[in-house]
């Protein structure tokens, strides 16, 4: 019997080895066009956000990977702000329409809970493509990819906001020995919000209106990102975890919302209105000497791409070669939005939808894609931050992956709730409400009473569940 | 054989006399399919639990009105919108008459004017409020430029983010591209009054105060109740302008019944909250429109 056996085994592994060494000397990506041949002569559809994001699989991977495989990309835009509608639509209406997603990890629980998005696991496993998923950053990997420990998603953009400054204004002797006698110690990346403060006001002091100490994109929604940094750095708990009342009103909370309004005295007059193209146009420009945002200013600061035809909208930079990169005050910032890959449940047909968002996420293909100067996905995968391709786009490359690695590995997750939509927009008409004028305390009162509201509606002990798990990750409170 | 006779005469008759309605029959069936089934569907999607995240559809009695009465921002986007349409009606009214009035008067050029007057009507409601953000921007909007120069010095106006700003900015692209509609309705009433009597009048010595309360007034009443009835239901529904201008903020400052009925049905997807809501509005409408063709005696 046992001899039995073994010959089976052995004549099973004489028949396999073949195919299994082949499997192993591929990668990922490999893995992938191979697999999805069989699929030659068919259509995928895939929901991406519109803009220049899609300019991604529209001009380099969707091409390219019909060329490899012979499968049609249909690229289906959505604005940002109505991805999620868009596919709950599509799987409450069991259409079918979309095969492949685009997914914000906030939005994931909820997506998982209503049986949106079809889990990973055994594809991940068929397609041999669990090691190359250990490439990716811890921050992404081990908080934007999984619900109750199963894959339903691949973290596929960096996104992680970072202190940009400039270099030449911080590094001049008149600014450095002027400010250090006003403030008693050196002029430098801000360590903590009351040192940008400090700084903000000292630069805009000495060179408004030609520059402005910093600049910040105020107008919905962006702003709400760097509230949850700032509230959860500064101590604020976004909920009393026992009885799921919001905490959000507390002597912090009201203490950070009146310091992000009193930040807007040493920036330039309107940046409440301003947007993310306001404010990279002023920082680009040279009207701010600091500003927080998403990698690609970063490339943009630096000019690289910025000569494309899809990039004709990028101001021209000024201040190339004369910014540099920082973390955040106090050092962990806030992931900020990201896009994960996923595969929908109502989809006909997931396998090939899979390998298709397998090989766009591998370490090959996304290596290329995170490069690509027209589009807005930043490095996520550790290969990424140390590659010597990268490094050499621009001067100062290295020490922009340097940044983005250190901040993606002390990075803030986003609040990620049931309905975690709700709660966004109820930051954003806060911070609106903050930016007219409004009392801090009452927006912060007002801003509470409306988490209540969206808890109790959505379901305290459901509700309390997901935060127990979201609090549960290691980048959601700075403390763990 | 009487009996068939009888019988073919009868089915003569009865076809006779509805052979109209069968011919209207299937125009009235598609407009009840897609008039009324909607409305009716969507009353009974008002007492389900119907949301984008949940699976669970089920009846849940009168709980979506219960909510109305808590839902303190319902309340406040209807006292936003009744502020606005309440100070917008009567500026677009009065400029209206105003200008119908003067254009009354036969003057050269006076078809290109109008023409000229009528053209922000014709413009999309959402690009009127996109053109009138740019020219309420802080930085290169115009009318910031021309207040800096009136006022002798560079001025911040954040016209989208101050509160006591806000209003003014959504009222004045309001009145601006509406007071043509007005202009046109009331000019065409205008020119229908009766010479005659306006020229007695004016030999008899009445002021024009007079003439105006007595003679113009009630010549034009009825195409001025259609047209405050049009405007106001207009304005009711306001989404375009406020949206492209201030989305309802600063915080939910502006926000009309329309964008909060918006953002719960189409960005939150709380369908059958929305519907209760929305058979609010009808009910208020239907009161409110009911007093005001009572009031107007333009039905009796």
């Amino acid at each position: 019997m046992v001899r039995r056996r073994k010959v089976l085994s052995a004549g099973s592994l004489a028949l396999f080895a073949p195919s299994l060494t082949l499997a192993q000397s591929r990668n990922a990506a490999e893995t992938a066009v191979a697999a999805a041949k069989k699929f030659s002569g068919t259509e995928i559809s895939i929901v991406w956000e519109a803009g220049l994001q899609s300019l991604d699989p529209l001009k380099y991977s969707g091409p390219k990977w019909e060329k490899l495989t012979g499968i049609k990309v249909k690229v289906v835009e959505v604005p940002t702000d109505q991805m999620f509608t868009k596919i709950m639509q599509d799987f409450r209406s069991n259409a079918g329409a979309y095969d492949a997603l685009n997914v914000i990890p906030s939005w994931m629980p909820d997506l998982v809970k209503a049986g949106a998005l079809e889990p990973l696991d055994a594809l991940v496993d068929r397609h041999g493509y669990r090691e190359e998923l250990n490439d990716i950053a811890p921050a992404y990997r081990d908080n934007q990819m999984k619900v109750d420990n199963r894959i339903y998603g691949f973290p596929d953009d960096g996104d992680v906001m970072l202190l940009y400054y400039r270099k030449d204004i911080f590094e001049d002797p008149k600014m450095k020995e002027g400010f250090k006698a006003k403030y008693g110690y050196e002029l430098a990346p801000p360590k903590d919000w009351k040192q940008f403060s400090e700084i903000g006001s000292f630069i805009t002091e000495k060179m408004a209106p030609k520059t402005y100490g910093a600049g910040f994109f105020r107008a919905a929604p962006y702003p709400q990102y760097m509230y949850q940094e700032r509230f959860r750095m500064e101590g604020g708990q976004f909920f009393n975890a026992d009885t799921m009342k919001a905490t959000v009103n507390s002597d912090v909370g009201v203490r950070v919302l009146r310091q992000m309004l009193s930040d807007n005295k040493f920036m330039p007059p309107g940046v409440e209105q301003w947007n993310f193209v306001d404010n990279l146009a002023n920082f680009l420009q040279g009207t701010t000497a600091m500003t927080i945002s998403w990698p690609p200013y970063g490339r943009w600061a630096a000019g690289y791409g910025t000569n494309e035809e899809a990039m004709k909208w990028v101001p021209k930079t000024q201040v190339s070669g004369k910014v540099g990169y920082a973390l955040n005050p106090l050092g962990r910032p806030e992931l900020g939005v990201g896009f994960a890959l996923s595969v929908a449940s109502t989809s006909k047909k997931k396998e090939a939808a899979y390998l298709f968002i397998q090989w766009l996420n591998s370490k090959q293909t996304s290596l290329e894609r995170v490069q690509l100067p027209y589009t807005l996905r930043d490095p996520f995968r550790t290969s990424h931050y140390a590659s010597a391709e990268y490094r050499k786009l621009w001067p100062d490359a290295g020490a922009y992956l340097d940044t983005i690695k250190a901040s993606g590995e002390r990075g803030l997750l986003d609040l990620s709730l049931l309905q975690q939509d709700k709660y966004d927009e109820a930051m954003s008409k806060a911070l609106s409400s903050l930016w007219a004028g409004t009392d801090p305390k009452t927006v912060a009162d007002s801003l509470a009473a409306a988490f209540d509201a969206i808890t109790e509606k959505v379901g305290v002990a459901r509700q309390k569940d997901a935060y127990v798990a979201w609090a549960r990750k290691p980048g959601a409170y700075p403390g763990k | 054989m009487t009996t068939a006779t009888s019988l073919s005469h009868r089915l003569s008759l009865f076809s006779d006399r509805h052979f109209k309605y069968l011919m209207v029959a299937p125009a009235i069936f598609i407009l009840l399919l897609i008039g009324v089934f909607p409305l009716v569907y969507s009353f009974v999607v008002s007492f389900q639990n119907l949301t984008m995240s949940d699976a669970n559809t089920s009846f849940q009695g009168l709980l979506n009105y219960r909510q109305l009465f808590k839902d303190t921002r319902l309340w406040w986007a209807l006292a936003h919108t009744a502020l606005i349409t309440a100070i917008a009606l009567p500026l677009e009214l009065v400029f209206g008459f105003l200008l119908a009035q003067l254009f009354l008067e036969r003057m050269p050029g006076r078809q290109v004017y109008v023409a000229l007057l009528v053209l922000p009507t014709i413009l999309s409601p959402i690009v009127a409020g996109a053109t009138w953000r740019l020219m309420f921007d802080v930085r290169f909007g115009p009318v910031g430029q021309i207040v800096g120069f009136l006022a002798g010095s560079p001025v911040n106006l954040l016209w989208t983010v101050n509160p006591n700003l806000v209003y003014p900015a959504i009222l004045i692209c309001e009145v601006w591209q509406w007071t043509p509609f007005m202009f046109l309705l009331l000019l065409a009433a205008l020119s229908n009054v009766d010479a005659s009597q306006l020229e007695a009048a004016e030999l008899d010595g009445a002021s024009y105060g007079r003439v105006l309360r007595q003679i113009i007034i009630p010549a034009i009443k009825p195409v001025i109740a259609i047209a405050v009835l049009i405007r106001g239901l207009d304005l009711f529904r306001v989404f375009d302008i406020i949206w492209a201008l201030t989305q309802g903020g600063p915080g939910t400052m502006t926000e009309t019944i329309s964008l909060y009925t918006y953002v719960i049905g189409f960005v939150q997807f709380d369908t059958s909250y929305t519907a209760a809501v929305a058979f609010l509005v009808v009910l208020l409408l239907t009161v409110v429109v009911t007093w005001v063709l009572r009031r107007m005696e333009l039905v009796r």
